[in-house]
């Protein structure tokens, strides 16, 4: 991938933006993370006074209140912070990757492959349970990111359109699979929504493990990302393997994104968004983005998921569909504000 | 280089003249084919009113004149976006129009009682309604095609969101007749269904004949344009109408047909060997697409009919994957 | 404009080879001994002029099973796997002989395979919505179209008896009725000390897992209607009541589950053909506020079987299988 016209590269700021002040800055959204958390485990459709909310997560009883907080909605605020973390980390790393603010897992197609290879699965009847999902998902969002990251190195703009190309493909093929199998369809049409209701008797272990891990790799692999940000012969004289670092980051986004959607389905626009909020704060060092999209992208999708469980009185609104009216319009912001012939 | 524009000349109008070809051909095997097979020789005799045969002329006529005419509406709006936004992604199904359409008829379904009148109308005004958003939030300051490919995605999403929580809230089978509408189908078309949207894309495409001299020049850079004496927003303005009044028109009639506008264009350039996206070659190769994957889809399953859209978008789907590893290769 | 889910992948692979498989019909001749009267009929798509005694029927959608069991003159079906997992051994032996002349989807209707079959009454059974997929006019230059689709859960009865009256075929159908009839009469003496004192409620199968919701179903439902006839009682009603289904079903969230079923003395839940319990359904069992339940505890579960029948042979098989799932009641 060749450098060309406007990028994201990091702004030689001298306005760095001193270390205490960015360590307060993290420690402020852990705390507004864990505030927001709270939150999304007190609402519910079953009214549970914020007292007896507390009282389940510390003196757990095993009356009907408790249940719900404990087993229902404590894993579920965990999940939204898995994957909001997950999704924000996988757009922040393509974006520092590609060189492009316009770049993120959903729009690359990333998201595609797996629902794709999901709609194949249970068509095939090969995708059952939370593991064949996930394996799913992963090796379809693998091959797409793949297949989208050789044809889009050239320019960023091609990255995105290529993106959008395949997952047009791939979106099209399911849709003649899917109206051959009514049952594959109803399956896929809740899946397609992106939702993070009801996994709390999923199996989450193993995804939940891979976007950990992926999280750490993620933040440990920074630094080198940030050397290969200043320029290929710079990363060169810094001694770091180009080659490989890219091929880990590539790793790491599919893992990350394709874990994310193995289970909660679709949800864009959260990798977009989140790495561009934290831009200006992070300075160009690409460790504090991972670390800031991280906590901001956790705090989003609790703070969308709640907003999907209070929007519309007759029930739940799908976080995903909360997530595409908050980055739709920054998208287009976005373009308007950078022009997207200097892209 | 006047010798060059001859030889691509003379090129666009032999391959043209072979496209007119296969399209007559597959005509005549839309006329054939159906639940049973019927000779060119009586397709004739039916054509020419020498015998009388309903299902020939009432029937398979319809829906193979639909085919070619929406074939060559889609490759013209194809055309006409990806030359304004000189991008080959510019295609009515990627900035969003379809999913606009989809909307609109949506609520026709769910909300309303679905009858045909009712799911055109819905279609026309939702695709238009997006087409207008999109146009809007990428004109301002100065025109930029790239901006609207970019904007056209991200309305897109969000329409595309509204649009799956939709069918996400109907029952099973409404949900279904729904999807299967957003996959476009010939299916049931007769002449009733045609007259109006005939009428409308002749004129849509009178209108941009006259055009495409002006457009063909702004191709060469806008400076140039400029100085030639073409008023360039008026004439971006009036693209854009024919555009999405061409992709609206079909949509109503058949639902939307994905690809064929993506694809048609691009094949039509590459066998003429020209510059910029030719107008004639576009509309040929959207016809042959269109009325091809229609037979095929006709055939695959006989005696059931796949909806069109699933065997264009893997038509389509093949193109692009080909046309990606060719960009691979010369990366 | 009520409408049924598909009862999972049953056969959705095997009906898809049979039907690539099916070749074209045969263009029969013209039926004979027709009498030529005519009468007056009175559909969904207003009074239609229909043969008295209709000779070559085609059947779609929720029609299909119903004419099939009423040994109505067929030539013509659409598919409709959602009813294979019901239909006896015969019905199934004659819905795959019978030619296809439609899919699963409106839109993928045959005109020409239709117009090849013949028939003298084309008999269509598709929610109104889905009308609009349909060339009416196209199908009535065939033949008189007659549209009967389905409204709420419980009017089964009224619609299997219209569509077997359009099709001539209500001697055969008004025999299996009062087979049903008896048989309905006799389990509600069998079991009239137990169950209608019993505040019932019941768990239906299209609960969404990825919403987190679970169906609700109250009296005249898919899954209450059948044990009704037996004495069942289901308490309850609607918080919001809806059009069609949504007057007697409702989707709230499972964390609701106690405020809804809390009062129940014995719950029902709908189980799939072979008699397994579908996800919608194991996800709400599997839940610890399910296990709370009072009625749970005290061991007041039972499945039901077929609870999508929707014509009076295939409610026999509904009755059979409550009979069996009720039988400790009895003991007690």
């Amino acid at each position: 991938m060749t450098p060309l016209g406007r990028t994201s590269e990091p702004a030689q700021t001298t306005r760095r933006t001193p270390r205490i002040g960015r360590v307060g800055l993290l420690a402020g959204g852990l705390v507004l993370l864990a505030a927001v958390a709270v939150l999304s485990i007190g609402v519910g459709a079953r009214p549970i006074p914020p007292a007896d909310v507390v009282r389940a997560l510390f003196d757990f009883q095993g009356t009907d209140d408790h249940v719900v907080v404990w087993n229902m909605r404590a894993p579920r605020a965990l999940l939204a912070v898995a994957v909001g973390a997950a999704l924000a980390v996988a757009g922040a790393l393509i974006q520092t990757l590609a060189r492009n603010p316009l770049a993120e897992p959903g729009i690359l197609g990333v998201t595609a492959g797996a629902g794709f290879a999901i709609t194949l699965g249970s068509a095939l009847g090969l995708a059952a349970g939370q593991a064949g999902e996930l394996g799913w998902a992963i090796v379809g969002s693998v091959l797409a990111a793949l297949l989208v990251a050789a044809v889009g190195r050239s320019s960023p703009l091609r990255l995105v359109l290529t993106g959008v190309a395949l997952t047009a493909v791939l979106n099209g093929v399911a849709l003649g699979m899917r109206l051959r199998f009514p049952d594959v369809f109803d399956v896929y049409r809740f899946w397609s929504v992106g939702s993070l209701a009801a996994r709390e008797q999923a199996p989450l272990g193993l995804p939940l493990a891979a976007i950990a891990v992926c999280l750490v790799g993620a933040v440990l692999l920074s630094r080198a990302l940030n050397a290969l940000a200043l320029g290929e012969t710079v990363a060169h004289t810094l001694g770091a393997g180009v080659a490989r670092v890219r091929a880990l980051a590539l790793v790491l986004i599919t893992v990350l994104s394709g874990a994310a959607t193995a289970v909660a389905g679709p949800i864009l626009f959260v990798g977009l968004i989140v790495p561009h909020l934290v831009r200006r704060p992070a300075g160009g060092s690409v460790p504090w983005l991972v670390l800031y999209s991280m906590v901001l992208g956790a705090i989003l999708l609790l703070v969308a998921d709640v907003g999907s469980r209070v929007l519309l009185p007759t029930g739940e609104v799908p976080v995903a569909i909360v997530t595409a009216f908050l980055g739709g319009p920054v998208l287009i912001w976005a373009v308007r504000r950078y022009g997207a012939g200097s892209l | 280089m006047n010798t060059r524009l001859l030889h691509a000349e003379h090129r666009t109008v032999a391959v043209s003249a072979v496209l007119a070809a296969v399209i007559a051909g597959l005509g005549l095997l839309g006329l054939c084919y159906g639940a049973s097979w019927a000779t060119p020789g009586e397709v004739l005799a039916a054509l020419t009113g020498a015998e009388r045969s309903v299902v020939i002329t009432e029937w398979r006529l319809p829906r193979v004149m639909a085919g070619l005419v929406f074939g060559a509406a889609l490759g013209v709006a194809g055309a006409i976006f990806q030359n304004l936004t000189r991008n080959p992604m510019g295609s009515p199904d990627i900035i969003g129009l379809d999913a606009g359409a989809y909307t609109g008829a949506l609520i026709a379904i769910t909300v309303l009682s679905g009858t045909s009148a009712q799911l055109a109308t819905g279609s026309v005004v939702g695709g238009l309604l997006v087409a207008a958003v999109i146009y809007l939030l990428s004109s301002d300051r100065g025109f930029s095609g790239l901006r609207l490919v970019v904007i056209g995605i991200a309305v897109n999403a969000m329409v595309t969101a509204v649009n799956s929580w939709i069918v996400l809230r109907a029952d099973l089978e409404i949900a279904i007749a729904a999807v299967g509408w957003s996959a476009g189908s010939l299916n049931g078309v007769d002449w009733a269904d045609l007259r109006v949207p005939f009428a409308v894309i002749a004129v849509l495409l009178v209108g941009m004949a006259a055009l495409s001299r002006d457009m063909h020049q702004t191709l060469l850079g806008d400076a140039v344009a400029v100085t030639t004496g073409v008023a360039l927003n008026r004439l971006r303005l009036l693209m854009v109408l024919i555009g999405v009044g061409c992709t609206a028109t079909v949509t109503a009639v058949a639902g939307p047909i994905a690809f064929i506008a993506l694809a048609a264009p691009q094949i039509g350039r590459r066998l003429a060997g020209a510059a910029g996206v030719p107008l004639l070659p576009a509309a040929l190769t959207g016809a042959v697409l269109l009325q091809g994957a229609d037979l095929l889809a006709q055939m695959l399953l006989a005696p059931v009919a796949l909806p069109v859209g699933v065997v264009s978008t893997a038509i389509g789907g093949c193109y692009l994957i080909w046309l990606l590893t060719k960009e691979v290769r010369r990366a | 404009m009520f409408t049924r889910r598909s009862p999972g992948l049953v056969g959705a692979l095997a009906l898809s080879l049979a039907l690539a498989g099916c070749g074209s019909s045969t263009g029969g001749e013209d039926a004979s001994g027709e009498s030529g009267e005519t009468r007056v009929f009175t559909a969904d798509n207003g009074e239609i002029t229909i043969p008295a005694d209709p000779q070559r029927v085609v059947a779609t959608g929720y029609a299909v099973p119903v004419l099939i069991e009423a040994d109505a003159p067929l030539v013509g079906i659409s598919s409709w796997q959602r009813g294979e997992p019901l239909m006896s051994e015969e019905d199934l032996a004659t819905y795959e002989e019978l030619p296809k002349v439609a899919g699963e989807q409106a839109a993928e209707t045959n005109y020409e395979a239709i117009a090849e079959a013949d028939p003298d009454l084309i008999v269509i059974g598709v929610p109104a919505p889905v009308l609009g997929d349909i060339d009416v006019e196209r199908l009535e230059s065939i033949a008189p179209v007659v549209a009967i689709g389905p409204t709420v859960p419980s009017a089964w009865r009224e619609l299997s008896r219209k569509q077997a009256d359009a099709a001539g075929a209500l001697d055969r159908f008004d025999a299996v009725q009062g087979e049903y009839e008896n048989k309905a009469a006799d389990l509600a003496e069998k079991y009239s000390d137990v169950l209608p004192q019993l505040k019932l409620g019941h768990i239906g199968e299209y609960g969404e897992v990825a919403k987190g919701t679970f169906q609700r179903e109250f009296s005249g439902s898919w899954g209450t209607n059948i044990a009704e006839d037996i004495g069942a009682a289901y308490y309850g009603e609607v918080k919001e009541p809806g059009p069609g289904s949504r007057a007697v079903s409702e989707y709230p969230s499972v964390e609701e589950l106690p405020d809804s079923l809390g009062e129940a003395d014995a719950i029902t839940y709908s189980v799939k053909a072979d008699g397994s319990i579908p996800e919608s359904v194991q996800y709400v069992m599997d839940s610890e506020l399910w296990k709370n339940l009072p009625a749970v505890k005290d061991g007041k579960t039972f499945p039901i079987q077929h609870t999508e029948a929707a014509t009076y042979g295939q409610a026999m098989r509904t009755l059979d299988a409550i009979d069996e799932s009720f039988a400790p009641l009895l003991e007690q």
